[in-house]
């Protein structure tokens, strides 16, 4: 496999973690919804915590995305 | 004039079909796998600055235990009645079952699976979700059955000698 296709190969395996990073951003968004519902302040607190770990995640995986 | 075999040929790589039917469109700028990519890091980026809000949201919201007050005379509920209030602010329902003739307790109206409301069922001596069918004990509202797993949030009461049924606060 040529350098080029393993460097596209590569870059959509970022993309893909990207994407499915926002979609764990949407499932704790709901989790946070019912945490406020439900005045549950620990579980809102560590809704928030792994939702920013998982933000700096995905922002870290777009550093390794080639221009 | 003799043509240089070596240079690469310039091929049109336009298909057929656009030949034939040329258009163009502001909207067809391409989008980049790396633009894709950021925006999506940045709803990411909207998504954990919303869940943050949320948190000091529910944080500040039950910093409010509530302040003393008079809910209602005690004589104006019947033993085995529930009456419904609202406390510790204007959008927060409450409810109170009067037990006995100076046994009165009060809860958080909102169910703590996912905030519906309870009602007192005296038959059954229970408060009960209809949602998703929780129950609460009615002296302590901790959980009988269903899917919540915290009892409901108590509102400490008293009779006073007035003959008024006062809110002290709220518990949890």
């Amino acid at each position: 496999m040529s350098n080029s296709a393993r460097s596209r190969q590569s870059s959509s395996a970022v993309v893909l973690y990207v994407v499915i990073l926002v979609a764990f951003q949407v499932f704790l968004i709901t989790v946070a919804v019912e945490a406020y519902m439900t005045d549950a302040e620990p579980l809102a607190w560590a809704t928030a915590i792994i939702s920013v770990v998982v933000f700096a995640a995905a922002a870290t995986f777009l550093r390794f995305l080639r221009p | 004039m003799t043509r240089d075999h070596s240079a690469p040929v310039a091929v049109s790589v336009t298909p057929r079909w656009q030949r034939d039917f040329p258009y163009q469109q502001a909207s067809e700028e391409e989008v980049t796998r790396r633009e894709f990519a950021r925006y999506l890091v940045l709803g990411a980026g909207a998504m954990a600055t919303a869940n943050v809000g949320l948190a000091v949201w529910t944080q500040l919201r039950s910093i409010n235990a509530g302040e003393p007050r008079p809910i209602v005379a005690v004589a104006d509920v019947a033993v085995g009645d529930p009456y419904l209030f609202r406390y510790p602010g204007d959008s927060d329902p409450a409810i109170l079952v009067r037990l006995g003739s100076n046994d009165v307790v009060a809860f958080s109206q909102k169910c703590t699976h996912l905030g519906c409301v309870v009602y007192f069922e005296p038959s059954e001596e229970r408060w009960h979700c209809p949602c998703h069918e929780g129950n609460f004990e009615a002296r302590t509202g901790a959980v009988i059955s269903g899917p919540p797993t915290r009892p409901l949030g108590r509102i400490d009461v008293e009779v006073r000698d007035d003959g008024q049924i006062w809110a002290l606060g709220r518990s949890t």
